[in-house]
């Protein structure tokens, strides 16, 4: 059963800071919140992860927090603007407190609900017409160490207008081990000829749970490429929808999972080609160590009259650890006649061939291991277009993979 | 002039099925042999056990490099004890640069052989000489292992590899095929600047061409899992005209 009352007290601790005009919409949504619950197993769409585990926890909303020193976390040649327990650091950063309402069906009204009815305002990122942002955009959000309970909520949002583009990069951090429950949704519009390169890492704590919703609408000859990473949490569930609305719109999702531990990552993805000669290129990698679970559900939709689609869905995984597992499963609904698309999903051990030709060389079995492991993930992690990024990222995984191989000596084509 | 390389008796199976049968090989310091012999007759299969791999199951016999039996060594350790093996159909490693995969096993083998290890800079002048040698672009050296090498350049680096890491036994594996006139000298030249008199080639051909270049001293002829016939450069030249038909009626 839903904790009503731990959420109620929440939002009745919320609501004195919320402008007057807004207090009625916020209160509606909590109402639809309680209407819906949280999404269980009984859902196809979750019947991997189920949410109704946190139900009764009495969560309190996360309060302002120092985080100590973040000097580990930031990312050279960004303009970094960092929120600690959703709460914004950077004067400025979010001078509007107004949240929009989600403009297409969400993956899960009651989760959505939740997230409206308590969200503060996270990056609010408008360019004009033509503009070209020049330094990526780095926005850390940090949940800092606090008592067990706590539970966080943002709203992102972009809009390029056309011929704008931007390189932002979305970058989740817990500190410290405590219990925390955080929801966040984004709304992405790229207008005509708009570019966008966003990456999402979310390195939460392994007992942090998270639900993160991004949907995207991409019109004419608009270019959206998302890469989304995940190696931390408990209970994770990302729903990335893009939408290809106009003519010659296209999309890159180059995803790659990462989960360690008993940590249990769900991405479903849908890519949805609305309108006719769209192109989505899905390109996605699990890897799953000790007890993980990685989950993919990757759906294509071809809408009728979208002809000339070219889509191509490739996902491969990787499972690691011994008690470790993955469920990947992609999903082809195509209602036109003229459209090209490949899709293919592997699963496997590394290479036999490749190892041994490796060790033929004098490299020890456990670095050659290393080695091919990082070659898996290399083709997701060399998409990052931005160097520092590309470089801190590998150094996250190499990390989390072990075996020693270092970022520094890896040659990732950085330094040239 | 010492042995370096005996192979006695050897038998190997792939599932059930036997591939050598009782094959004997014996390569001193110093000399060049070639093994020739008709598709499918377990000349990579030779090389490959020969290197440690673990898809074959050595039945009986034993394979001995410097006296030393390899049977129960790994393939990095028998890598470490100088064999090197020049694949026919090398592997791509995407991500992984040449120049990481070459320090990885080169300081690796030295490791495993109680010397001291190249720091980047000794080692960066090391390959580089070397890259020069196989007249090979330098930036070849930041692309993925092989990735996206046509099939004459991942021979090329096959040799590049085999220079930088200077074993005792090199056995190539069709090294030859699918390079172009120009790429087959300088492969060639590759080779020849290794020999020495503590070292060894096997080399394995179908064609005489790379024999031009490469001038062996024993020829044997690999058929049906053994080698059933050997001789001197010339019985190369008489496979070329003559086929493999005859030794096999034989
Ligand atoms: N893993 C395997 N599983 C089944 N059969 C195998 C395997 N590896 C080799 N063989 C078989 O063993 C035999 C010898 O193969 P091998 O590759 O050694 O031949 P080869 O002499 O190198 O031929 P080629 O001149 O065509 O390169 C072939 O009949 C081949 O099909
Ligand atoms: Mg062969």
């Amino acid at each position: 059963m839903l904790n009503q009352d731990a959420y109620t007290e929440a939002f009745e601790a919320l609501l004195p800071t919320l402008p007057d005009a807004e207090r009625e919409a916020r209160r509606e949504q909590l109402a639809r919140f309680f209407g819906s619950g949280l999404p269980d197993r009984s859902l196809e769409t979750f019947k991997y992860s189920d949410f109704t585990a946190l139900a009764a926890t009495p969560y309190r909303l996360a309060e302002m927090a120092d985080a100590g020193d973040l000097s580990a976390w930031m990312l050279a040649d960004a303009d970094t603007r960092v929120w600690v327990n959703g709460h914004a650091q950077t004067p400025g950063a979010a001078e509007t407190t107004e949240v929009e309402g989600p403009t297409s069906a969400p993956a899960h009204d009651g989760l959505a609900a939740l997230n409206a009815a308590f969200a503060r305002p996270g990056l609010q990122l408008h360019l004009r017409r033509g503009e070209q942002q020049t330094r990526p955009l780095h926005i850390l959000n940090v949940s800092a160490p606090a008592a067990a309970g706590r539970m966080i909520h943002l709203r992102h949002r972009i809009r390029l207008e056309a011929g704008a583009s931007a390189t932002v990069v979305l970058h989740d951090v817990g500190l410290g081990d405590a219990e925390r429950w955080i929801t966040q949704t984004l709304e992405i519009d790229l207008a005509d000829n708009a570019r966008l390169q966003l990456v999402r890492i979310q390195d939460e704590s392994p007992s942090t749970h998270c639900w993160f919703q991004a949907t995207a609408r991409i019109q004419r000859d608009a270019r959206i490429e998302l890469l989304p990473v995940d190696f931390g949490g408990a209970l994770v569930r990302n729903d990335l929808r893009l939408l290809l609305q106009a003519p010659g719109a296209e999309c890159g999702l180059h995803g790659l999972f990462a989960p360690a531990g008993r940590s249990h990552v769900d991405n479903h993805t849908v890519i949805e080609h609305q309108s006719p000669h769209g192109i989505s290129r899905e390109f996605c990698r699990g890897l799953a160590w000790d007890q993980a679970h990685a989950v993919f559900n990757g759906r294509i939709v071809v809408h009728p009259g979208a002809q000339k689609t070219d889509s191509e869905q490739r996902i491969a995984n990787l499972v690691i650890g011994k008690g470790a597992e993955i469920n990947a499963k992609p999903e082809l609904e195509i209602h036109a006649d003229d459209v090209k698309c490949a899709h293919g999903a592997t699963f496997g051990q590394l290479d036999e061939t490749a190892l041994f030709y490796l060790r033929s060389r004098g490299v020890p079995e456990a670095t050659a291991r290393s080695l091919l492991t990082f070659s898996f993930a290399g083709d997701v992690l060399r998409r990052i277009s931005w160097p520092g990024l590309r470089e801190a990222v590998t150094r996250r995984f190499l990390q989390r993979m072990g075996g020693g191989l270092d970022a520094a000596e890896l040659d990732t084509g950085v330094q040239q | 002039m010492t042995t370096l390389l005996e192979v006695s008796n050897l038998h190997a199976t792939v599932g059930d099925t036997e591939i050598l049968k009782g094959l004997d090989l014996s390569i001193r310091a110093g000399e060049v042999h070639a093994v020739m012999g008709p598709n499918g007759a377990g000349k990579s299969t030779l090389s490959k056990i020969l290197a440690g791999s673990e898809d074959y199951v050595v039945t009986a016999g034993t394979i001995r490099l410097d006296g030393q039996d390899l049977n129960d060594m790994a393939p990095e350790e028998r890598a470490a004890a100088g064999i090197f093996l020049g694949f026919q159909y090398p592997v791509e490693i995407p991500g992984v640069s040449n120049m990481v995969f070459l320090k990885a096993a080169f300081n690796a083998q030295r490791k495993q052989r109680g010397e001291p290890e190249l720091d980047a800079g000794e080692f960066l002048a090391w390959v580089r000489h070397r890259v020069k040698q196989m007249k090979m672009d330098p930036q070849m050296l930041h692309r993925g292992v092989n990735e996206g090498f046509s099939g004459g350049e991942k021979k090329r680096n096959e040799i590049l590899q085999m220079l930088v890491l200077e074993p005792k036994l090199m056995v190539l594996d069709e090294t030859d095929s699918g390079l172009d006139i120009d790429a087959l000298k300088i492969v060639a030249e590759g080779i020849n600047a290794m020999r020495s008199p503590q070292r060894a080639t096997l080399l394995v051909t179908h064609y005489q061409r790379l024999l031009d270049h490469v001038q062996p001293d024993f020829v044997h002829v690999l058929a049906g899992g053994r080698i059933v016939k050997s001789g001197g450069p010339e019985l190369a030249r008489e496979l070329e005209e003559k086929g493999y038909g005859w030794l096999q009626a034989a």
